[in-house]
């Protein structure tokens, strides 16, 4: 058992009636704190996908934990304190974009290849890398709305299908219909993008 | 190689979807002291949700959840909400008849349609009047049928 597994355990177990109330803010406090340790990074990389901004990103992960904070009678009721927290940071991060409606400033090709790795690659490859990866990204801003939010989760190699489910809050089956037909439009979108930028190089 | 079964970007890996630009961002290092920062804001925030709260001389000397002091605010809540009421209805003055506009009663033509209560019923005007084609002296009809038999005919009177 972790460290924040044994903390949540034990602040769970402690009976309300029988501690007094600064003892519970106390418990309260060390089991966000082991939340945050143990899970800010996955929240700011989910974050960071949408909003494709670091310090937005990081925003959106305080702003998480602040609602965690208001909301942390409920925790002990929480199953899944990962999913939980990840659907809180999500639905955070999609107000936020929603709210700013600006261009991600990763979408410039010189700041991507600035941001994403690029170990072994010459300067020409990663100069071809980074356009890649920005027209990637502009397909994947074409998309419609729910193909695109379950092509970002799935992108994560520690959720699952049924991950992605609970945090969109729909059935299984319809991640896996999303998600194919997600690939297929990518697909064509950057078959597509790929036949135009040959043709304007002719 | 994800090995997870329930993993769907698992089936396709090579597949050009643009999804390895979406891991490579998904894996992206975290700033540093991101964790600090958020304890930081954490510690900032204000801990107590409630607006108002307790003096702490009271909240000292009694039990807040205590049951007598909850009896106590139900029934200081009610006689409130009673005293009010009683308030309000004993204000109002008691016998006063709303006033009520008598409609005077219509009686209807006789021999014609009822208004069927209608306050008021708007004048009809006269219709066109359709003419009635003049009837024409009945022609004599030939005698299609032959005559009946002098036998069966009546007698006539013989003039004297």
């Amino acid at each position: 058992m972790s460290t924040s597994q044994a903390i949540y355990a034990g602040w769970m177990e402690i009976p309300t009636s029988a501690v007094n109330e600064d003892a519970r803010r106390r418990a309260e406090d060390a089991a966000i704190a082991a939340l945050v340790d143990q899970y800010a990074a996955a929240l700011y990389r989910v974050a960071y996908s949408v909003l494709r901004n670091p310090s937005d990103a990081e925003d959106a992960v305080q702003e998480a934990f602040l609602r965690v904070l208001r909301h942390r009678h409920s925790l002990a009721e929480v199953r899944d304190h990962r999913v939980w927290l990840i659907r809180i940071v999500w639905n955070v991060t999609l107000d936020r974009k929603r709210r700013a409606k600006t261009r991600p400033e990763t979408d410039d090709v010189a700041e991507l290849a600035r941001v994403l790795p690029a170990k072994g690659l010459s300067q020409e490859e990663l100069a071809t890398a980074a356009e890649h990866h920005a027209r990637v990204l502009a397909c994947v801003e074409r998309l419609p709305a729910k193909e695109r939010e379950v092509l970002l989760l799935s992108a994560f190699e520690e959720l699952t299908s049924v991950e992605i489910a609970s945090v969109l809050g729909i059935t299984e089956s319809s991640v896996r219909s999303r998600l194919f037909r997600a690939r297929n439009l990518m697909a064509e979108l950057l078959d597509y993008e790929r036949n135009e930028h040959e043709r304007s190089l002719r | 190689m994800n090995s997870n079964p329930h993993k769907p970007m698992s089936s396709a890996p090579n597949s050009d979807f643009g999804e390895e630009t979406l891991r490579l961002i998904a894996s992206l290092p975290v700033p540093q002291g991101l964790e600090d920062r958020v304890h930081e804001a954490l510690g900032a925030a204000p801990r107590m949700g409630k607006v108002v709260a307790w003096p702490a001389g009271i909240r000292s000397r009694f039990s807040i959840e205590s049951n007598w002091m909850r009896t106590a605010a139900a029934a200081a809540i009610v006689f409130v909400v009673v005293g009010g009421g009683w308030g309000v209805l004993n204000r109002v003055e008691q016998g006063q008849n709303g006033k009520v506009i008598v409609m005077p009663a219509r009686i209807p033509a006789s021999g014609g349609f009822s208004g069927a209560g209608a306050i008021r019923t708007p004048e009809t005007i006269p219709g066109p009047t359709v003419k009635q084609p003049a009837k024409k002296a009945a022609a004599p009809k030939k005698n299609r049928i032959a005559q009946p038999a002098a036998s069966h005919a009546a007698p006539q009177p013989v003039a004297q």
